[in-house]
């Protein structure tokens, strides 16, 4: 990794602590500063809260010409965030084709927090929670819970 | 195996008029029904001593008979082999030439003879023979000694039809039958059924007709399944070769297009392109200075004022959005890229056509490695109508798909959706981003708003003649619905309201709205091209080498 993105993580950091968004919380390892964790409250108008969701966010060596990638290492019961071990999200502007440098992670961070409260069904990456949330939102909702009281408490 | 080698014999029974009972001329035979007559197929076995006078195509075939013999010493030896009663001459009409097929057993070279020469004065087309006594099986090869006949074999040459030896058994099988239909039609097995339908005078007898290769049916069906492949071959190539053709013009279309600037390769999402570096050696590369213009003065106004920016100006007015945060970000302070901010008089800065700057190192990399947009609002970097490498077949498949794509939202667009009035620009107002520019859901917004002041900023040549479908992709009315990037120099970033801000309850509800109505017009997220094409199964892209323009 250049020193170019280094000095442009180490800044975005900088920032994030300046003005973290409601509800996270950075923790963030000089050491290793391509791997960030951030804890993550459910937001209040989502179903998901009073969750408090562990996500890891790494930074391609590529960064900032590369998306950083997101995976919750807490579970949660999202259409936008695949059931298995990596729990990866790849939507919208963490596409590789639709980042672009100028592009930050606060954005990324704020990205999912909206997610979190009102998933994008067209472009889920878990189609049979995306259908339940669609069709059988009450199922949906029970769900969620149950997930975040499981597992994210 | 030699030509006209026979390949089967069909032995069976006929029945016709006496001719010198009726008036007419008869030259059609009845065969009779097998359950009430003698039949026999011989497929294997068959020895071709002579295939003399065979004819290409025309299989021998006649009446059966056995020839009459002249020596009395013959005609002794005879009486074990052949019924007294078989059909002779004597037992067919007289002076009709019928077809003959003569019969006979092979018991000594000298009686042979004798049989040949009756049956070279009659009109035989075939000969039959068999060795009484010998093996079964196979009947030996013409070499073999057991047929010679003391003459050097010349009697292959005189005679005029050809020879075939049968097995034993199925030489007396045809004896026997002979010896049963060489009379009367009431001495028949089976007369019966026979003597009902038959004059009483009619002939009843055995018929042979001899199959040899060329007339066979296993040969026409090799003929006629070399044909079908043969027609199949010319379909396949001549349906590969149009489209070859087709894909041709269409690559070459493609071309045309590019060059004059009606398509952008990359903006449309059709292929990642680069920056060759002696392109970016031309891009202008200065020292940053923040007193070259007061940002305050530049700034609300509207950008069009950016097309008289002279290239000489080099003034800093770089990114005139029509966005309000656009004009704080209007001197650009901070690069983009790295984040940190431009020093004045010392920083080199590089400006690209698009008048955004950023620090060399940081751009430098990014366009000869990634893109060749600009990574604030998509321009792209190369001149109009600068085309890249080589115009794949890939390349046009997908310009087409995104352009059909394009039009198909465009028209549901319009159906669904009349045009939001603010702008011109707006006349296809739901193009579906995500194929155009590489730009989504929460990003598309700074490509939207951006990307509405691209007119502004490319190669007005480039933008104006572009044909609506194709600009739509970078007319983004979403930049009217929400004028609010989220990329602002870090300095601002507190007075920004940031549309994903969930605070921001009621733009966010409807923002999200409007993504998935676009989401909804069959967006479907498109790789670059390249990628595409490797994951794509072997036998796929076989078939798309021979059939180019195949979906």
């Amino acid at each position: 990794m250049s020193t170019g993105a280094k000095k442009r993580i180490m800044k975005e950091y900088a920032e994030c602590a300046a003005d973290t968004p409601a509800g996270m919380k950075i923790i963030f390892d000089e050491q290793n500063m391509t791997k960030w964790e951030v804890l993550l409250d459910g937001p209040d108008q989502s179903i998901y809260a009073g969750g408090h969701f562990k996500l890891e966010i790494t930074f391609p060596n590529e960064y900032p010409f590369k998306p950083p990638v997101v995976s919750f290492k807490t579970k949660i019961y999202h259409p936008n965030v695949s059931n298995d071990d990596k729990g990866s999200m790849c939507l919208g502007l963490l596409r590789p084709d639709e980042w672009k440098p100028p592009n930050k992670v606060v954005s990324v961070l704020r990205l999912i927090q909206t997610l979190l409260i009102e998933p994008d069904i067209d472009d889920s990456i878990e189609p049979s929670i995306a259908n339940e949330y669609k069709e059988n939102r009450k199922e949906f909702d029970k769900n969620a819970k149950d997930w975040v009281k499981r597992y994210a408490k | 195996m030699p030509s006209h080698s026979a390949q089967s014999i069909e032995i069976y029974t006929i029945e016709f008029p006496d001719p010198y009972k009726i008036s007419y001329h008869n030259d059609k035979f009845i065969t009779l029904p097998a359950n009430a007559s003698f039949q026999l197929p011989i497929t294997e076995n068959i020895q071709t001593l002579s295939n003399k006078d065979v004819q290409k195509g025309s299989d021998p075939y006649g009446i059966l008979y056995v020839p009459d013999l002249t020596s009395d010493g013959c005609k002794k030896e005879e009486e074990q082999y052949v019924a007294n009663n078989v059909t002779r001459r004597a037992n067919l009409p007289e002076h009709i030439e019928y077809a003959l097929v003569a019969v006979a057993p092979w018991y000594s070279a000298e009686c042979m003879n004798e049989y040949f020469e009756a049956a070279r004065d009659a009109p035989v087309k075939a000969f039959l023979v068999y060795q009484p006594g010998a093996a079964a099986g196979m009947p030996p090869p013409v070499s073999d000694s057991s047929w010679l006949m003391g003459d050097g074999g010349t009697w292959k040459a005189q005679n005029t039809f050809p020879t075939y030896a049968i097995v034993p058994p199925t030489g007396a099988l045809i004896m026997k039958g002979l010896s049963e239909y060489s009379g009367n039609i009431t001495d028949l097995p089976y007369n019966e059924t026979l003597v009902d339908m038959f004059a009483d005078t009619d002939y009843v007898r055995l018929w042979a007709t001899i199959g040899t290769e060329s007339g066979s049916q296993l040969p026409s069906l090799w003929v006629f399944l070399v044909i079908v492949l043969g027609l199949l071959i010319l379909a396949i190539v001549g349906t590969s070769s149009f489209m070859h053709l087709m894909q041709r013009r269409r690559r070459n279309d493609l071309q045309r297009r590019v060059i004059n600037g009606e398509v952008d390769l990359e903006a449309l999402g059709v292929k990642r392109l680069t920056v060759p570096q002696e392109y970016l050696d031309k891009l202008p590369l200065y020292v940053y200075t923040s007193s070259m213009e007061d940002p305050e003065k530049a700034l609300p106004t509207e950008p069009p004022q950016a097309h008289s920016n002279t290239p000489t100006g080099r003034r800093l007015s770089a990114p005139d959005l029509p966005q309000p945060v656009s004009s704080t970000a209007l001197s650009q302070p901070t690069c983009a890229i790295c984040l940190d901010d431009f020093v004045a008089n010392e920083s080199r800065v590089r400006e690209l056509p698009c008048r955004h700057i950023f620090h060399p190192d940081c751009i430098d990399t990014f366009l000869l490695s990634n893109s060749s947009l600009c990574p604030m609002c998509k321009t792209s970097v190369l001149p109009s109508g600068y085309c890249p490498t080589k115009i794949t077949n890939n390349m046009v498949r997908r310009e087409r798909m995104i352009t059909r794509m394009n039009r198909n939202a465009a028209d549901r667009a319009h159906t669904a959706h009349p045009a939001p009035p603010q702008t011109a620009d707006s006349q296809a107002p739901l193009s579906p981003r995500r194929t155009s520019s590489g730009f989504g859901s929460i990003g598309s917004r700074i490509g939207g708003a951006f990307n509405g002041s691209r007119r502004v900023f490319s190669a007005p040549d480039r933008t104006s003649n572009r044909p609506s479908e194709i600009e739509m992709g970078s007319n983004q009315p979403a930049a009217a619905l929400s004028p609010v990037p989220e990329t602002t120099p870090p300095n601002q970033q507190t007075t920004t309201t940031d549309p994903t801000n969930p605070t921001a309850a009621h733009p966010h509800r409807r923002e999200w709205a409007r993504q998935r109505a676009l989401a909804l017009l069959g967006t479907h997220h498109v790789a670059p091209a390249d990628e595409e094409e490797s994951c794509e199964p072997r036998w796929k892209r076989g078939l798309r080498k021979i059939f180019p323009g195949f979906r």
